[in-house]
């Protein structure tokens, strides 16, 4: 079952605009790439390896720069002013494919420290809120384990709780479940579709097709560091406008 | 969960600062120094002013002391007579030579006992290094009680042991020790050596020892001490290079029918040598550093000719600049050639 | 029975060659140690060490004064008791099961203790006021380990247990305080500290204070800012490159000239100087691999969560390099430990120049070996331990082991 599409009207929380990066040693890794993305939707990018789309991704919330074109995030246009970037980043929270939990610390101090930190918000409700969160993704009973005790998809749920806890109001996600085991993909996507299904807006990065069939409203095809193709996911997956976007899905269906 | 808006902290973004005297002489400031690009520059720019004016701050007040009491940067004193003694030097030295000669004696007693505590370090540091894999439970247990005692004893103390408390208590004349072409005594090593008429041995004439080659007690106690001492270090590395090899190296030799010794030349040590070399460039640099506690033994090398010169020169900024100078480039040879023969090993494996 | 003479045969006589390397190494190996003992019951004057032993533990420090060192070792024989109770009572939150209060390696650890205390002053032959105030020292360390185990269960612990890195250097601030004298009390000038005293002094402050500009150092040079890099580099390499006979000499020297009016501060002080430097270079590059071991996604995670540059480095990366470098920079402190030695050469009486003014005594002329091996052991002893503490920290620290 698909989730219900976003209001019509609802604003833009991320519009990337003719965005152009080239790295250091001139390899062209971004060429001219469009995204808007309305509040409450759920957008699907796929593509093969090498194709920016993590790049792309990660442009959002400043984790890569960009030389030409335009980000606004939330209104807030992407720019080299540190408080407006640092602004951003307590919209946009980002979920890894390595998990990059904090190892040092507990479960819940992972969730806690920055909310703590960077909201200045009282340690005992910001607990609060971390326990509920652990509960909602199913994991309340590790709160004081360490991560390195937990199995990857355990992690990756603590990973989502802790990007939760910030109260952010776009979530990134770049191939969630690409470092995980068969088994435990399942339930990191169960999260993430009850994530979707109440409203949240994210931008997922994923080889899952079944995700983006069931749950996403728009899937996008990059390749070679271009947007080729945005379309439902109805349409994307039977009937594909491109070419480059028909050999993709022969190769991955 | 619920996605309500947070109150619009993005809000922050759009405002603008009061505007004010100050603020608007600063604001320019401000925005730079929350610019992403600006930043690094800003950051760079104040920690090299800071760094320049200490620097200044101290040269300012080096040239008043030093031209207060007269001891401006000049190298004519070097061409002056010493004025004392080295107890032991390759190169004849007297007195009345001058300064820069004393230091050069030094600068070749220090590389006299480098090289020669390099060789036998790398020498016995290997042995003890495979020995710690022996399949003999004492040799193994000796090894590393070997290895805990001369970590946890400082060098200098180690030195000051083997001098006074090993080599000054040997006896002399006919006492004296003595073993196959060696003769330890109080008067120093006597070792057997190609003369002018072919293979001599220590030989007692009147009372004293000669042989071919002697060393100083003061020489002997130096490399002793350093060579047992990194020595230790060494064999850790090794050990560390040779654990460093897979397990199944040692499985396809034994299943080759190659005997324990012969795995460990061939296979094991080419292989662990790429994980060792690079552990002992650092052991050397600190051989080679330890060899300034010569002073403790009464050898004279560079730095206790140093000091001497220092204490009675008071040219303290020069003298230091040469003990620098010289020590740096001992560090810098030896690491060249490590590197060297870093690449011949890790060429090998391409 | 049968399984231990299995085992030594596998051990010690496994083939031939073996078996002759183990009895001969074990002919050798005891015949050097009764010799060794021989010489140690019957040859060796050990009176040079029970003469002197004010002299090598506290140097010239006045005798009148005395009471203060007393005063701040047992302090800190109860600041550690109390550490060792509280953290022994307190398991880590991640461990269902409460933690055992005297598991197995504590009370050989406790029983080793105890044996030394009564053993050792009775062997360095110190007289009985002496005898009572180390064995009074040591009940107080173990009384301290007993009550807070005891008491520090639960919260009220765990809340002490967080004093506990505040508690420790206010300690240390207030035993220098009391050794140097000054407010109230009668100044005793560092140059008639010595001995072990004056060792611990020089080798603790310097590891204090090189922590803060070696970490600094690390992340300069790992910095991509071609200044901070650089300068990092230069002084580092720098350092590492000079023998540190020749940096306390230019200590000695030089400082008073880079001051303004060429006045130096106490030579204890300049020499105090130099071993920070040179330990902050060498700890540098023992953080800079801690840090070269914090995973990129580390920094990544904390920026995109809104952590500060700042905030990020302090709360998630430096945490993590700092435990991957604990052993690494526990090796350097007992090497600084050990380079206090050092400080002999220029004339600073810590314990081995102690030593070797009382050798230069004519009472005591040739009793080097008695003095030297009496140190070594007390070198050995101090930093094995330091070893030890390192493992036990190490253990504790890492959040994947249960200790």
């Amino acid at each position: 079952m698909m989730t219900s599409p976003p209001p019509s009207a609802a604003p833009l929380m991320i519009e990337a605009r003719a965005v152009h990066k080239w790295y250091p040693n001139g390899f062209h890794a971004l060429r001219g790439c469009d995204l808007r993305v309305a509040r409450g939707e759920v957008v699907v990018i796929m593509g093969p390896s090498g194709s920016g789309k993590s790049t792309f991704l990660r442009t959002f919330n400043a984790l890569e720069d960009f030389q030409q074109g335009s980000i606004v995030i939330d209104g807030i246009p992407l720019c080299d002013d540190l408080r407006q970037i640092d602004a951003i980043r307590r919209e946009v929270g980002m979920v890894f494919q390595q998990f990059n939990l904090f190892p040092h610390l507990t479960v819940l101090q992972n969730l806690t420290l920055a909310p703590v930190l960077v909201r200045r918000r009282p340690r005992d409700e910001v607990e609060a809120q971390a326990r509920r969160l652990l509960e909602r993704v199913g994991i309340a009973e590790q709160a004081d384990k360490f991560p390195g005790q937990l199995s990857g998809g355990q992690q990756q749920r603590v990973a989502i709780a802790r990007s939760l806890c910030m109260e952010p109001r776009i979530l990134l996600f770049d191939e969630p479940t690409s470092a995980l085991d068969p088994e435990m993909v399942r339930e990191v996507l169960d999260v993430m579709q009850t994530l979707a299904r109440d409203g949240m807006t994210m931008v997922v990065v994923t080889h899952e097709v079944g995700f983006a069939r069931q749950v996403a409203h728009r899937v996008v095809l990059m390749a070679d560091g271009e947007v080729v193709e945005e379309a439902p996911p109805q349409q994307f997956f039977t009937a594909p406008a491109q070419d480059r976007s028909r050999r993709f899905l022969e190769q991955i269906l | 969960m619920e996605v309500s808006p947070s109150p619009s902290d993005s809000d922050l973004a759009r405002t603008r600062p009061q505007p004010s005297w100050w603020s608007s002489m600063l604001s320019p400031l401000q925005s730079l120094s929350t610019n992403r690009r600006a930043l690094p520059w800003l950051v760079q720019g104040g920690v090299g002013l800071l760094l320049l004016l200490m620097i200044a701050f101290l040269l300012a007040n080096l040239v008043r002391n030093l031209s207060a009491t007269g001891l401006l940067l000049t190298w004519r004193w070097l061409g002056q007579p010493a004025g004392f003694d080295v107890s032991e030097s390759l190169l004849p030295f007297s007195p009345d030579l001058p300064y820069w000669r004393a230091l050069l004696v030094g600068l070749v007693n220090t590389l006299r006992a480098v090289i020669v505590g390099l060789i036998g370090s790398t020498l016995l540091g290997t042995l003890v290094g495979m020995a710690s894999f022996s399949s003999n439970a004492l040799l193994r247990r000796l090894v590393r009680l070997y290895v805990e005692i001369n970590r946890n004893i400082p060098l200098l103390l180690q030195l000051v042991f083997w001098y006074f408390v090993v080599f000054l208590a040997l006896p002399n004349g006919s006492a004296a020790l003595q073993l196959p072409g060696v003769v330890l005594a109080k008067s120093g090593l006597y070792l057997a050596g190609a003369a002018a008429h072919g293979w001599q041995l220590p030989t007692l004439v009147n009372g004293v020892w000669q042989a071919p080659l002697r060393l100083s007690v003061e020489f002997a106690a130096l490399l002793t001490g350093l060579i047992v001492h990194i020595s230790a270090f060494i064999a850790e590395v090794v050990r560390g290079g040779i654990a460093s090899v897979p397990r199944g190296q040692w499985e396809a030799a034994s299943s080759l029918g190659l005997h324990w010794w012969a795995t460990l030349r061939r296979i094991i040590l080419p292989q662990a040598l790429r994980v060792i070399v690079p552990g002992l460039n650092s052991q050397y640099i600190n051989l080679a550093k330890g060899t300034s506690l010569a002073v403790a033994v009464g050898y004279t090398d560079l730095y206790s000719v140093a000091e001497t010169t220092l204490n009675q020169t008071g040219r303290a900024i020069e003298v230091y600049l040469i003990l620098l100078s010289a020590y740096l480039i001992i560090d810098l040879g030896i690491s060249a050639v490590m590197n060297g023969l870093n690449r011949l090993v890790q060429l090998r494996e391409r | 029975m049968a399984g231990l003479l299995r085992r030594l045969r596998r051990d010690y006589f496994a083939n031939p060659l073996d078996a002759a390397l183990s009895i001969t190494l074990g002919l050798l190996l005891t015949a050097a140690l009764l010799a060794g003992l021989r010489w140690a019951l019957s040859q060796a004057q050990w009176a040079v060490i029970q003469v002197n032993a004010t002299l090598f533990a506290v140097g010239r420090y006045p005798l009148e004064q005395q009471w203060r060192l007393w005063l701040v070792t047992a302090l800190l024989a109860a600041a550690s008791g109390s550490s060792w109770g509280l953290l022994r009572a307190l398991p880590r939150r991640d461990r269902r099961r409460e933690a055992q209060l005297w598991p197995g390696n504590d009370r050989i650890a406790v029983a080793g203790f105890a044996a030394l205390a009564l053993v050792l002053p009775a062997l360095l032959g110190l007289s009985l006021p002496l005898q009572l105030r180390w064995w009074l020292i040591s009940a107080l360390l173990l009384a301290a380990r007993w009550v807070c185990g005891r008491w520090g269960q639960g919260r009220r612990g765990r809340q002490a247990l967080r004093l506990l890195p505040l508690a420790w250097p206010c300690l240390y601030l207030f035993g220098l305080g009391l050794i140097a004298g000054g407010l109230g009390l009668i100044a005793v000038p560092p140059n008639e500290w010595g001995g072990l005293l004056l060792t611990l002094v020089q080798a603790s402050l310097a590891i204090l204070l090189c922590f803060p500009l070696g970490v600094l150092l690390a992340l300069g040079r790992r910095s991509t800012l071609p200044l901070l890099r650089w300068s990092s580099v230069l002084y580092i390499e720098f350092i590492r490159g000079a023998p540190l006979i020749t940096l306390l000499f230019l200590g000695q020297n030089i400082l008073g000239f880079l001051l303004p009016g060429g006045v130096a501060p106490e030579r204890v002080w300049r020499a105090a100087l130099v071993l920070t430097l040179f330990a902050a270079a060498y700890l540098a590059e023992a953080v800079r691999a801690g840090l070269a071991a914090v995973p990129r996604g580390q920094l990544e995670a904390a920026r995109s969560l809104g952590l500060s540059t700042a905030q990020a480095l302090a709360r998630v990366v430096l945490p993590q390099a700092i435990r991957t470098a604990v052993p690494a920079m526990v090796g350097q402190f007992i090497s600084l430990l050990q380079d206090t030695t050092l400080l002999s050469l220029i004339g600073l009486l810590e314990l081995l120049g102690s030593a070797r003014t009382v050798m230069a005594n004519p009472a005591f002329l040739g009793r080097n070996a008695e003095v030297y091996l009496t140190l070594a052991v007390l070198f050995w002893c101090c930093c094995a331990a330091l070893g030890l503490g390192s493992r036990a920290l190490e253990r504790r620290l890492n959040p994947n082991t249960t200790a």
